[in-house]
């Protein structure tokens, strides 16, 4: 349960393009078609490993609906990872793409790494919008892009996981500053002790990037 | 004092541990980040189990000097207290410098409420009338709680002059003791005492002295009463101002750190322990609430919550700069409406009775009418959800066993009720906080009007379900550990009454969060749809 590092992720995104059920494919490993229209935020978190390290994803899956956006902006700080979704057979959610990103950037810290997520890839008959126009907006705003499927769980992982290895090469580089809580990072309860005597598998790896 | 001293540490050594599971209260933590920033972890953790006199008041020691600040924002709330539900109002942040610091010195009203039954459990150490004391001993710290320092010294007298009862004694009234926990608080409200026992005796002179302080405040404390003259100048302002809710919720919010954080530290704190500790076979046994209540994201919920909290606090500042004259007068006067149905809450329904609601169904038709027009109610079926299996769970375990000549117990065990509970009471807790967090999400969304009474009055249900709750489980306990010795399931049942009344503290605070949200609620309201 330990873990070096606890990571704050959003995922923001129009309603229905499938945030809910990419945070249950991630934490659950299922699908579920048919899902209650999230209220203001709802939670989950996994433990990933990254380095060698365990790291926590504390996620934070807001709704999409237009008239939650007040409330769910609020939950907006204080991330260090936003995975932004559209829907790849829905154009307009590809178009509100630009509104998300303001919103996010205004509402959190600029360091934020922002992961665009074109989701419902399985329904290839029904696209709407290429790869190539998500790699390019992802190109031009500076995000990580990534095309998955909630339902087949194609590269569900690997947006959550990459999304968290940008953080923490961020963090490597200096520039988060982990002991700002407002960066969205928190160092883990067995981070300052790293040098006891415990049987920790990731110890030892800790002792030189101290806090204190 | 020396023989005072020696009680204390042996309480500590003995209580380390144990409430540790509790420990989600930043004295902890910052005692636990003294500690680590001290170094001194590392020689201590894994001594305190085998050398726990040395061991374990180390981990205490750098409390006293943090809790002062930790402790106030819950402080103010503390007087009018009288009622016997009130006893889950309290998180005993404080417990640990009370322990360490039984001198004058510290006049916050906090840390000297938690000496009286600090010192009087410290007895439990030498006799088998622990389970019973501290559990009953444990709910009295509330009623106590406001009277300062002074009451230390009442109760070492009142004990002193009705004397230690002998084991024997006490566990001829082992029999009683279930009943007693349960009555115990009313019990003690109205200052009855039971002949037979002395400890009885003792928490009835002591609760009697308690109310007499809170209800009639300053006339007794002229009137006479030598030990009581060292209640604190703090303590009196305290029972002499009228607006306890509203000086709580000033303090949760003022306070640096959050609710959320302060129970996140103290998870991490305990994941810490846990994992050095694993070897202790006493430790692996334990249920830790707070990581428990983690993964039913709770914190999440809780820290949620405060967010939304804190931002309408703002926007209601902010909205009340921009305005002067009669009309500020006038929102001001709308305002401390909605802070007074806040403050005056009042649990004092009747000690919850454990024969009424056995199967929970009242409990889900007063949560369902309780949020009925608000659109909350997959969140409340989540939580009746819980509340059912948590009953079903109970009586379960509560199943006479056939096996009882067996020395282990392979059904349900102590131990076993004991994670149960926990479990349960984190779960419940965490489905609480999260009502409260939707509640005001649709409050905020919808701009509808909801009444603070109805949030009041989900509270008390929320609480008192936990309060019905813990105390079948306790019951459970102690059928199903009866022929463990005192000093096994006496921890596991002072747990249970511990984390049940944290658990009730989280969802009163949770409750005092929703004021703002209310507040800025009216505001727009107000306003109209045009502004905001």
């Amino acid at each position: 349960m330990a873990y070096a590092y606890l990571f704050k992720y959003i995922i923001i995104g129009d309603t229905g393009v499938g945030k809910s059920c990419l945070l249950l494919q991630f934490t659950d490993k299922r699908f579920q078609p048919v899902h209650d229209l999230t209220i203001g935020v709802e939670f989950g978190a996994r433990m990933i490993t990254i380095d060698g390290k365990q790291i926590k994803l504390q996620i934070w899956d807001t709704a999409g609906q237009e008239s939650f956006r007040s409330i769910t902006r609020s939950y907006y700080r204080g991330a260090a990872g936003a995975l932004l979704v559209y829907d790849i057979t829905r154009r307009d959610t590809f178009n509100h793409l630009t509104t998300w990103l303001e919103d996010a950037r205004q509402h959190s810290n600029s360091n934020m790494v922002i992961m665009l997520i074109g989701n419902k890839s399985d329904l290839e008959s029904r696209r709407e919008v290429k790869k190539e126009e998500g790699e390019a907006f992802a190109r031009e705003h500076g995000l990580i892009f990534m095309e998955t499927s909630a339902k087949t769980a194609s590269n569900v992982e690997e947006a959550f996981i990459n999304t968290a290895k940008e953080i923490y090469e961020k963090i490597q580089e200096g520039v988060f500053d982990i002991n700002n809580e407002a960066n969205g990072i928190k160092i883990g309860p067995q981070h300052p002790t790293t040098n006891s005597t415990l049987p920790s598998s990731q110890g030892g790896q800790h002792a030189g990037g101290g806090c204190c | 004092m020396v023989f005072f001293e020696e009680v204390q540490t042996r309480i500590k050594r003995e209580n380390s541990s144990k409430y540790f599971p509790g420990g989600k209260k930043t004295s902890r933590f910052e005692a636990c980040y003294a500690e680590m920033s001290g170094n001194m972890s590392d020689s201590e953790a894994p001594h305190a189990a085998t050398e726990g006199i040395e061991g374990a008041p180390e981990m205490q020691d750098p409390s006293p000097a943090e809790t002062p600040g930790s402790s106030l924002p819950s402080t103010p709330d503390i007087s009018a207290d009288v009622a016997p539900t009130r006893k889950a109002r309290r998180r005993p942040e404080a417990k640990p410098a009370a322990e360490t610091e039984p001198t004058p010195k510290a006049e916050e009203q906090q840390q000297p409420a938690k000496t009286p039954s600090e010192s009087t459990v410290s007895q439990g150490g030498w006799g088998y009338w622990g389970s019973w004391g501290k559990s009953i001993l444990s709910t009295a710290t509330a009623t106590v709680a406001t009277v300062g320092q002074g009451l230390t010294q009442v109760i070492e007298k009142a004990e002193t002059s009705l004397g230690i009862p002998s084991p024997t004694e006490l566990s001829a009234t082992v029999e009683e003791e279930e009943k007693q926990q349960g009555e115990g608080s009313s019990e003690m409200e109205k200052g009855a005492t039971d002949a037979s026992s002395p400890v009885g005796s003792a928490m009835g002179m002591l609760s009697s002295l308690t109310s007499v302080v809170q209800t009639t405040g300053k006339t007794v404390i002229t009137g006479g009463l030598d030990a009581l003259e060292f209640i604190g100048k703090k303590t009196m302002d305290v029972i002499a101002e009228g607006d306890p809710g509203f000086k709580k919720t000033k303090g949760l919010i003022n306070r640096n750190v959050t609710l959320s954080q302060v129970l996140r530290e103290a998870k991490e704190r305990e994941e810490l322990q846990k994992e050095k500790e694993s070897s202790d076979t006493e430790k692996k046994v334990v249920a830790h609430y707070g990581m428990l209540f983690d993964e039913f994201q709770g914190l999440s919920h809780l820290e949620a919550l405060e967010i939304l909290s804190r931002e309408s606090e703002s926007k209601v500042k902010s909205v009340l700069t921009t305005l002067s004259g009669d009309e500020l007068i006038q929102l001001r006067e709308e305002l401390d409406q909605i802070k007074d149905s806040f403050s005056l809450v009042e649990f004092d329904e009747e000690e919850v009775d454990d024969k009424k609601d056995e199967d929970g169904t009242e409990f889900e038709k007063d949560l369902t009418s309780a949020v009925d027009g608000v659109s909350v109610s997959a969140t409340a079926d989540k939580l009746c959800k819980v509340c059912k299996n948590t009953r079903s769970t109970i009586s379960n375990m509560s199943k006479p066993q056939e096996d009882d000549s067996l020395e282990e117990e392979k059904t349900h065990s102590a131990e076993d009720v004991h994670t149960a509970a926990i479990r349960s009471l984190a779960e419940l807790t965490a489905r609480s906080i999260e009502l409260f967090h939707k509640l005001a999400e649709m409050i905020l969304f919808s701009n509808g009007s909801t009444d603070a009474s109805v949030l009041s009055q989900l509270t008390v249900i929320l609480c008192k379900e936990i309060s019905l709750l813990s105390k079948k489980f306790t019951s459970c306990l102690t059928t199903a550990g009866f022929n463990e010795k005192g000093d096994v399931l006496n921890p596991l049942i002072t747990g249970v009454f511990l984390e049940a009344s944290n658990s009730a503290s989280y969802i009163q605070d949770a409750f005092q969060l929703l004021m703002p949200i209310l507040e800025i609620s009216h505001i727009q309201k107000r306003a109209g749809p045009s502004e905001q």
